[in-house]
């Protein structure tokens, strides 16, 4: 977290392409995030039902509680420490101030439901399923957003970096 | 510090409860606390059909332990750097202890299979105080931010 210390991160020969590099990291995390996810539990609705609760016609068995807990152990460690960084760098790039929160609010808000949701799915009602894929989807394309747009202040000179 | 960054914080102390509180739903599940319950999780047991965990499967877990709690704890403990004197100064101590309970958390288990029986109690002492220390540090965290929007 040094470069919220740094006064001018932009024009900083060391902290800029560290902070380029550090975003394209998350960018490919958020985007690989969302492949695996599709693959390992499915993020429709009728795939991550049947793997939540198994489906007795095409013999598909239900998830193993314990995968189910230390995928949501894991999620919430590597979540914590991306949206963290990503929202700490993001709060430095972007000038606007009501964007700012609403974005990091909206995000990490979304990321916090994702944890509820799925045991709640898996524990108290399939009425869960749908929800947990929409906040799920929400919290990676508002990180999406959030990364591009850091990569794009960083970058792109700004008319306030002008004057 | 910068309201933004507050945020950041608050979220980064919800996310580290829901952390430690899923790895003690997942002990609970997986292994149990008492020291029936992880002698047969470590050693096998006939009663429940299990078989002893080698050492090359207690490293695959221990893993991507090692590298998580320590930055877990570091990035936490570091948050205080912005807090007052006195919040720092008790951080200190908890911070340092949770390296230590850590690691003994991680690498009983590996004695544990090599047939030291004493390092069961070690593993369940170890995680009761991992637990401990990890919320009083959140929470010092917590009463440091809310401390500063208060004086705000």
């Amino acid at each position: 977290m040094r470069f919220t210390l740094v006064k001018d991160i932009k024009n900083d020969t060391l902290m800029r392409p560290l902070l380029g590099g550090l975003l394209l990291f998350i960018l490919l995390f958020v985007s690989a995030d969302i492949l695996l996810k599709s693959d390992h539990i499915g993020l429709t609705e009728s795939k991550l039902t049947q793997t939540l609760f198994g489906n007795e016609e095409e013999y598909i068995e239900a998830v193993n509680e314990h995968f189910l807990l230390e995928l949501i152990h894991s999620d919430i460690f590597f979540m914590m420490m991306t949206l963290l960084t990503l929202s700490a760098v993001y709060a430095r790039l972007c000038q606007n101030r009501s964007l700012r929160i609403i974005n990091i609010n909206v995000t990490m808000i979304a990321a916090l439901l994702t944890i509820i949701l799925l045991p709640s799915a898996y524990y108290v009602s399939a009425h869960f399923v749908l929800p947990y894929i929409v906040v799920f989807y929400i919290w990676h394309i508002m990180a999406f957003m959030m990364t591009l747009a850091s990569l794009f202040y960083l970058f792109i000179p700004q008319k306030s970096d002008l004057n | 510090m910068h309201q933004s960054y507050r945020y950041a914080i608050a979220y980064f102390l919800l996310f580290g409860t829901l952390l430690l509180a899923s790895g003690a739903v997942l002990f609970f599940s997986k292994i149990g606390f008492s020291y029936e319950a992880v002698q047969s999780y470590y050693l096998g047991s006939k009663a429940l059909f299990s078989t002893p965990k080698s050492s090359y499967g207690l490293l695959e877990v221990a893993l991507p332990h090692i590298g998580s709690m320590g930055l877990f704890i570091m990035v936490t403990a570091h948050f205080l750097l912005f807090a007052s004197k006195e919040r720092k100064r008790q951080a200190v101590k908890p911070a340092i202890a949770l390296f230590v309970v850590a690691l003994l958390d991680i690498f009983s288990g590996f004695l544990i299979v090599e047939g030291w029986s004493f390092f069961i109690w070690v593993k369940l002492a170890a995680f009761a105080l991992l637990q401990l220390l990890g919320f009083y540090l959140l929470w010092l965290l917590f009463s440091a931010i809310w401390q500063g929007v208060a004086v705000k």
